[in-house]
């Protein structure tokens, strides 16, 4: 609508990434080039997922046109998605300190770019326009939720990567990293199916990444109580 | 490596961000295009008619507005635009929107079928009602879409205003939930046209060169409130169709010498008619007489004006002066066995009433044949006079009624006496109806008001093909007349059509509203992340059983 709208809808998205950084106490490990560092890696990553898109896979304008939505086509293009835990375990690496610092610095960074580069021009071009659009402000709500479960993702991997990870865990944390890529492939699949409003698609959304957090956060919790930190 | 040393750059980049976005947001927004997003809505509109008649101004007389859309009912001031439904308005309050709106756009409807006679008869007088004058304000007509019924309903059921709402509560409700729409045509201010009004004329030859000319003549341009939209069905697509086939019948006649008539005929085609005084009328009959070499209307026998003759089979004969018995005219009028309508000229009316006026003025026997009583009627200036199947089967008839007459006028026969006779007379002036239905629907599915017609090049457009199509039976002759400069009898304007803009906003204290929203939540995120330690050991707890070793 205004550029007043634009500043609400910028609020929505900055805010909430800002006070992760400040309030986590990661930001006293002076960490900021790490985050940049995470979010290199997180457009790098994209850019070699769409290499393998557009080398590997048809072209998907035409199933656009056509309205056809092949099923098979979709979980094959969602499988390409293990690129980006490949990308955050590179970021998990290369972050020196203690695990919580290592994977809320990498999820910040790999969310931070992933909004900048999905949402920033979308925002600029539209909540600016005179057209008034509840899309906006939801899109800026969904990418708090990103954050939520780029931390998940991130806590995930780190999990995985290390050699001390009870027994008792590894099914779990292994079939939730299966699971990872597909995560919003099945979102969208259970919106579609229960014909759910938008607003609807986003609590669910956000209820799924608040569940996904809270399994991470347990199998976290326990790791931690093991290894004292 | 680069990224340890970086620590201190990213310092300094972050100590000094705030102070860049400073800089660098007004450069982002100087830069970026002021309108960057596309509307959800965009329609095709069309202006109401913009003239001046002999330098009285008539219609809209401006084109571009941005402004909010409000319904009939909700509107108040003159930053509002009113949209409505064509046929949901009425005279009272046109006048009051054209003293205090801002802008109006209105709704044709969906078709002529859903349409009441009563309602039909209320569009008409409305169009009479707002070309009287002129109105300031921007007026656009639209045709009829779904997403306009939805605009439309959003509009009469939503009220922004807050006088409307009882508490503060459901004040602020009705502005989260609500659908405010801003209108915008973005249009040039209106320019003047050249325009080079026409007459296409062509004669078929009589038996004798020194014999007496009858005229048949008719407008084929089409007047309605909106330029674009005036398809002129029965005025006078109708006219001007009859005119066609009464070339085609009598080309085929004198085309062989034997039963060449006595009289030549001349065929007329004036691109001017009743909404600009016959303009193309009294500026061909000015050259024709008044040059040196006048030849063509040297001895004219009658003048026969064909006018809106489709909405009913009989037709009723106009003249202003009641023709003399021994006539031409009464010969023709107890040929055809129409009623009189007599009606004098009056000079001091802004407007004449039938094209034979023209001729009258002239001191030449003149008359109109019209399907309607009054040139009063206000089906003659209307958008809803569209094409239909029964104003084509009155065209044909009124047109074999009118061959028939001229035929048995020219070779002055009484009545027919045998059988045989009227049958071949019958396939003499056989009227052909496909083609009369192809010169109908084409002439009907064609815009064309004087904006229109008078400012494409004269072979182009409907006059090139009406020219090429007399053209196929007797030489044709197109003239251009040219309006006086310094006394314009007549100026057209620009901007008959424009892409209209419909924007859903919310009204600005939405934002406010959405501020405080974002804020509390905000608040709450910023709680949960300080209380994230305390909910983490409790959690730790409950998930491993024991108590977090420090």
């Amino acid at each position: 609508m205004t550029l007043y709208h634009f500043g609400n809808c910028l609020a929505l998205v900055y805010a909430p990434y800002h006070m992760a950084y400040k309030f986590s106490g990661i930001s006293e490990y002076a960490t900021f080039s790490k985050c940049v560092y995470a979010g290199g890696l997180y457009i790098f990553t994209q850019l070699c997922k769409m290499l393998l898109l557009a080398t590997f896979f048809p072209d998907s304008d035409n199933s656009h046109i056509t309205g056809e939505y092949n099923v098979f086509l979709e979980i094959l293009k969602a499988t390409v998605d293990f690129a980006d835990l490949f990308g955050l375990y590179l970021a998990l690496n290369s972050v020196p300190g203690k695990g919580h610092a290592k994977i809320l610095t990498s999820a910040i960074g790999w969310a931070s770019a992933e909004v900048l580069v999905t949402r920033s021009v979308l925002l600029w071009v539209g909540a600016r326009g005179s057209e008034f659009d509840w899309r906006y402000v939801r899109a800026c709500a969904e990418s708090n939720v990103a954050l939520v479960s780029a931390g998940a993702s991130a806590a995930l991997v780190w999990l995985w990567t290390r050699s001390d990870l009870p027994r008792r865990l590894a099914p779990g944390v292994l079939a939730l990293l299966l699971l990872q890529p597909y995560r919003a492939l099945l979102e969208d699949a259970l919106g579609a199916a229960l014909a759910l409003s938008a607003w609807a698609l986003l609590a669910l959304r956000a209820a799924h990444a608040a569940a996904l957090a809270l399994a991470s956060l347990a199998m976290y919790a326990v790791l931690a109580q093991q290894i004292g930190i | 490596m680069w990224l340890d040393e970086a620590d201190g750059f990213a310092e300094i980049f972050k100590g000094y961000l705030p102070y860049y976005l400073l800089v660098a947001l007004p450069i982002f927004i100087i830069m970026s295009p002021v309108n960057p997003v596309a509307a959800s809505h965009e329609f095709s509109v069309y202006r109401m008619q913009h003239y001046d008649l002999h330098t009285v101004p008539h219609g809209c007389r401006s084109a571009s507005f941005n402004l909010e859309g409000r319904s009939l009912t909700s509107w108040s001031t003159s930053r509002h635009c009113v949209v409505a439904r064509v046929q949901d308005i009425s005279i009272e309050q046109f006048m009051e929107i054209r003293s205090k709106a801002g802008a109006l756009l209105l709704v044709l409807p969906k078709n002529d079928t859903v349409l009441t006679p009563e309602e039909k008869e209320h569009i008409q007088l409305l169009e009479m009602a707002m070309i009287q004058q002129e109105v300031n304000a921007p007026v656009y007509f639209a045709r009829w879409t779904p997403d306009f019924e939805d605009i439309l309903r959003d509009l009469q059921h939503s009220f922004i205003t807050d006088d409307k709402s009882g508490t503060a509560l459901e004040a602020m409700l009705n502005t989260v939930s609500s659908n405010g729409y801003q209108i915008v045509v973005s249009a040039s201010t209106p320019q003047k046209l050249d325009s080079k009004p026409v007459t296409i004329h062509g004669k078929l030859a009589g038996r004798s060169g020194s014999a007496q000319t009858i005229v048949i003549a008719a407008h084929y341009d089409s007047s309605a409130v909106v330029p674009e939209l005036s398809q002129g069905a029965d005025s006078n697509a109708s006219g001007a169709v009859a005119v066609l086939e009464l070339a085609r019948i009598f080309s085929r006649l004198y085309s062989t010498a034997a039963v060449r008539g006595g009289p030549s005929i001349l065929f007329a085609l004036t691109s001017i008619g009743h909404s600009l005084n016959y303009f193309s009328a009294k500026k061909w009959l000015e050259e024709q007489l008044d040059s040196t070499d006048a030849s063509l209307l040297q001895d004219v026998s009658f003048v026969m004006c064909l006018d809106s003759i489709s909405s009913t089979p009989s037709m009723t004969m106009h003249v202003s002066k009641p023709p003399k018995p021994g006539g031409a005219a009464h010969s023709i009028k107890s040929r055809l066995g129409v009623s009189i309508n007599h009606k004098k000229i009056n000079l001091a009316d802004e407007l004449l009433a039938w094209q034979h006026e023209r001729f009258s003025i002239r001191r030449m026997t003149a008359f109109t044949l019209s399907s309607l009583q009054s040139h009063k009627d206000s089906s003659r200036s209307s958008v809803l006079d569209t094409p239909s199947e029964v104003a084509i089967k009155n065209l044909v008839q009124n047109i074999a009624t009118t061959a028939r007459a001229l035929a048995s006028h020219v070779y002055n026969l009484t009545d027919e006496v045998n059988d045989e006779d009227a049958a071949l007379y019958d396939d003499a002036l056989g009227v052909d109806e496909a083609s009369v239905r192809l010169w109908y629907n084409y002439l009907s599915s064609q815009a064309r008001a004087p904006q229109i017609i008078t400012t494409t090049a004269p072979n182009a457009g409907v006059t090139g093909t009406l020219e090429r199509a007399l053209s196929r039976y007797m030489d044709v002759t197109v003239s251009a007349h040219a309006v006086d400069k310094r006394e314009p009898e007549f100026t057209l304007y620009g901007a008959t059509k424009s892409v209209l803009f419909v924007y859903s906003v919310k009204p600005a204290v939405f934002d406010l509203i959405l501020t405080l929203a974002i804020v509390a939540y905000l608040s709450v995120v910023y709680f949960a992340i300080q209380l994230f330690p305390r909910f983490y050991e409790e959690y730790a707890k409950l998930v491993t059983g024991k108590a977090k070793v420090h």
